[in-house]
């Protein structure tokens, strides 16, 4: 049954392809059955491991590319998730959620700020703006992790330095393979002062990281309105009705995730 | 309207039974009434006080099958069959309804709540005593509020007027044996208003205040509050395994629960009871109202009588009024 | 009665023994009681005591770890401080006790005056607090028990036939609605991961109904044999009217039928289920 008319019930996809991007996330790649599925970056869909539950999860690659989910295995839906291989089922609904306008950004210099499984929502992207280098300016990809192992996509790092410049780090030290950056992400945004003047900076990471890159960028020059994130929440919806992803008033189901630091700095709770 | 003695009150609700499934209030024991499905309409009790649960779980089940999926045999989704004439809501309680189409009917709609709306005619009753914990003139309807509902009903001596109110309601009455009324519609109980208006204007000048602290010193962060309330709607989503797929149930939560938001990293953004507390609060009276234009509260009382520690929010309400970090 | 208490709370404070004293203020009908947390000596005269304070306030020390506090307590609460800091979940020098002497408690309805004891104060011979740092009111001359001779509702139903008694609770866990208010209010209820909300693996789940609530109801009942202090609470919590003291009593006299134990009475006794023995007396 198409998921228009019942809005609870997943379109079903198979799983065409699963890959190891670090010891605890995995890339999905889905063929989805029947249905379509538009989205644009920054929308999430809804995942189902049938028996468990489902999670959301935001679009790891552009619409051409296929749909891919980056999944890191935290709990239940996730565990189950990653216990599933090629041939077998899952379900999935959406697009929710807004978009990146990446409209607005033409003609900027764009700075990607990830952290961990925070590259997910961002790989698109960067994938958007190496594709379309005439359209917008200078890209600059920063992407911390724990270890050397826990970069994801780290497969795709030769493609990414081509179209842009890369800097990678990881932080706490302890890989003596690892002979580049040591340090914390709002630390590597701090040391490349990236110039605000008609830039735009794009981060996601785990919620501390994101506030103390905003920090870094304000302390640089970015204005509200040129720092943009993408925010995880507790959801079970994703249609704003089950009230649980709201952040104050707004709903990071419907209103998000993609979100200005403007906007953030509106929102009355901690998100 | 017109008058429907207690005599000829038998011989309607046994016309209704025919017609579809009677839910009204039906005492399960002295002093616990509860909206039941009547199987003898002298069970049903229309000088009732109050049901702890509204009759919300009649459009939006405590829980529910959202649907089964086997890879074998697809979706199966549960039927919603049946007529269902809902009696005896008092007007809070339909207000509360209400205010649930707007979650619920708002795209993308929910064909289960939209099938059973559909299939319900809502018989209200009015109120001829109010409680002490009553406050619904604060939100635009009184104890003899028809509004919200498909007919009504206001008890008088001897009997009932009553009156159709939507095509609904008028289908239902007309297997009624009505007369012409002789009484005058009685004077509604007093019951006082609080300036919810006010309230929001300057609801959010005090959201960072100790006073969600003290008030949610003595909060248990147990789930009463959102389950007596005709107006809260939280929910969970989750799987039951079965032999060859899914059952995926969908059942009532509360935004108090103290697992409410937390992520599986561990991460929760509403760790302390005073952000929920406060959370449940600005929900009704700040954000329900800038997303559908009315307050999430319908004046039940529910929650004022059935919280174990009487966190009483009728008390802060007040409080926001006087502007103070009044403590709790 | 009330003075004192109000003078104990507001010297606790004053002097900052106590940072906090949990006791009871008159609750918003004017009639019943609740909760207060006071921070301050000032804030002791809010303080009250009577009958109409039936809450079990142990149930707010876990939470305080790490924090001095005062607490009032009738015995039934006394007796859940003594199975906290037996199970750990206490500090005994933490907490100032103000123990009082309790007559009984009402069986209380926000909103409507009571003077009807709960029942299970009819029977009850334990009036005076098993621990405490400062006592309130005089301990009564013994028999304490007021009427002895009452019959508990235990024992009504326990003469009904298999098959009533069967109904009795199917019918009654039929309208749980698994608010978890018997779970949050029971001072014996302090797990970070209650097993209802556990998923992996997979006890009552999120449906309510049952049988689910039959897992639910009976295995928090088990969860509570031999701690559960029969405060009554849970009961008094529920909004749908389900007997649940009636159930945890039961267990508790099957309890001190086998073991000899009682909830709280002894700080000392080992706990029938959380004590193994290699030659158990008792199989």
């Amino acid at each position: 049954m198409p998921s228009g008319s019942d809005p609870f019930l997943p379109l079903l996809a198979e799983i065409s392809e699963v890959r190891d991007l670090t010891p605890d996330i995995k890339l999905f790649k889905l063929n989805l059955r029947e249905g379509r599925i538009d989205y644009r970056p920054g929308q999430f869909a809804i995942i189902s491991a049938f028996g468990v539950g489902e999670a959301p999860f935001t679009f790891a690659s552009l619409p051409e590319e296929g749909l891919e989910f980056a999944i890191r295995k935290m709990g239940t839906v996730t565990s189950a998730l990653h216990d599933l291989g090629p041939g077998d089922l899952v379900g999935i609904r959406g697009p929710y959620g807004n978009a990146f306008p990446l409209e607005e950004y033409k003609g900027k210099d764009i700075i990607i700020i990830g952290g961990g499984i925070g590259i997910a929502p961002l790989r698109p992207l960067i994938h958007w703006f190496i594709k379309r280098k005439g359209d917008y300016g200078d890209l600059l990809i920063i992407y911390g992790a724990r270890t050397p192992r826990d970069f994801a996509f780290s497969h795709e790092f030769e493609d990414w330095a081509r179209g842009a410049r890369l800097e990678l780090a990881i932080d706490p030290p302890g890989a003596p393979e690892w002979k580049g950056r040591v340090a914390l992400v709002p630390a590597v945004v701090k040391e490349l002062k990236p110039s605000p003047r008609g830039s735009i900076a794009i981060t996601c990471g785990p919620p501390i990281m994101i506030h103390y890159v905003i920090q870094e960028l304000k302390a640089l020059g970015f204005s509200p309105g040129q720092i943009v994130t993408t925010l995880e929440a507790k959801m079970k919806c994703g249609m704003g009705k089950c009230m649980r992803c709201n952040v104050g008033n707004k709903y990071v189901c419907k209103d998000g995730p993609v979100f200005t630091v403007e906007q953030i700095s509106q929102l009355l709770e901690e998100f | 309207m017109k008058f429907l003695s207690n005599g000829n009150l038998r011989g309607w609700l046994e016309s209704l039974m025919g017609m579809g499934s009677l839910i009204a209030p039906v005492d399960l024991e002295p002093g616990l009434t509860l909206f039941s499905q009547v199987r003898d309409p002298g069970e049903v009790n229309l000088e009732y006080e109050i049901t702890p649960i509204p009759p919300k779980d009649l459009f939006f089940p405590s829980s529910e099958a959202l649907f089964r999926f086997s890879p074998s045999r697809g979706y199966e989704i549960p039927r919603i069959e049946g007529e269902t004439f809902l009696l005896g809501v008092h007007p809070c309680d339909a207000l509360g309804i209400r205010l649930m189409d707007f979650p619920f009917l708002s795209p993308p709609a929910d064909p289960r709540y939209e099938e059973r709306r559909r299939r319900t005619t809502i018989i209200g009753l009015g109120c001829v005593k109010a409680r002490p914990e009553c406050f619904c003139t604060s939100f635009g309807i009184g104890p003899l509020d028809p509004s919200n509902a498909d007919a009504f009903l206001v008890p008088v001596p001897g009997g009932f007027l009553v009156e159709a109110k939507t095509g609904k309601g008028a289908r239902a009455l007309a297997s009624a044996k009505l007369e012409e009324a002789s009484i005058p519609i009685p004077k509604p109980p007093e019951v006082s208003a609080i300036d919810v208006e006010a309230v929001r204007k300057v609801a959010l000048s005090l959201f960072d205040s100790p006073y969600w602290g003290r008030l949610a010193d003595r909060c248990l962060s147990c789930k009463v509050c959102a389950y007596v309330c005709p107006s809260c709607y939280c929910f969970d989503i989750r799987d039951y395994p079965t032999r060859d797929g899914a059952e995926r149930v969908r059942s009532w939560d509360s935004c108090q629960s103290p697992l409410f938001t937390r992520q599986a990293s561990g991460y929760d953004p509403r760790q302390t009871k005073a952000s929920r507390l406060r959370n449940r609060f600005y929900h009704k009276f700040s954000y329900f109202p800038d997303e559908f234009g009315a307050f999430g509260c319908t004046g039940c009382g529910r929650c004022v009588r059935y919280c174990p520690v009487n966190i009483d929010i009728r008390e802060t309400l007040s409080a926001i009024l006087r502007g103070e970090a009044r403590i709790a | 009665m009330i003075e004192e208490i109000r003078a104990k709370a507001a010297d606790l404070l004053r002097s900052g023994e106590v940072k906090c004293f949990i006791g009871y203020e008159r609750a918003s009908d004017g009639l019943t009681a609740r909760p207060f947390f006071a921070y301050s000596a000032d804030e002791a005269d809010r303080l009250i005591f009577d009958g109409t304070c039936v809450h079990n306030l142990a149930r707010y020390l876990p939470d305080m770890r790490g924090k001095r506090v005062g607490i009032l307590a009738k015995p039934c609460d006394s007796r859940s401080i003594n199975v906290l800091i037996r199970e750990g979940q206490v500090e005994r020098e933490e907490v100032y006790i103000v123990g009082v002497v309790c007559d009984g408690v009402y069986r209380t309805t926000w909103g409507k005056p009571s003077l009807e004891l709960q029942p299970r104060c009819l029977y009850c011979s334990k009036r005076t607090p098993v621990v405490y740092d400062y006592l309130i009111g005089q301990p009564p001359p013994a028999p304490e028990s007021r009427h002895p001779a009452s019959i508990s509702e235990v024992e009504a139903l326990e003469r009904k036939p298999a098959a009533e008694r069967w109904e009795f609770w199917r019918s009654h866990f039929a309208r749980c609605i698994r608010c978890n208010a018997c779970r949050q209010i029971c001072p014996a209820c302090y797990c970070p991961q209650c097993f209802s909300d556990q998923l992996d693996p997979l006890w009552t789940g999120i449906r309510i109904g049952l049988p689910q609530n039959w897992v639910w109801n009976v295995g928090r009942a088990l969860h509570l044999a031999g701690r559960c202090v029969d405060c009554e609470e849970c009961q008094r919590a529920c909004p749908m009217g389900i007997p649940l003291a009636i159930l945890n009593r039961k267990l508790a006299s099957r309890v001190k039928e086998l073991f000899g134990f009682e909830a709280g009475m002894d700080p000392r006794a080992p706990f029938p289920f959380a004590t193994f023995e290699n030659e158990e007396e008792i199989l």
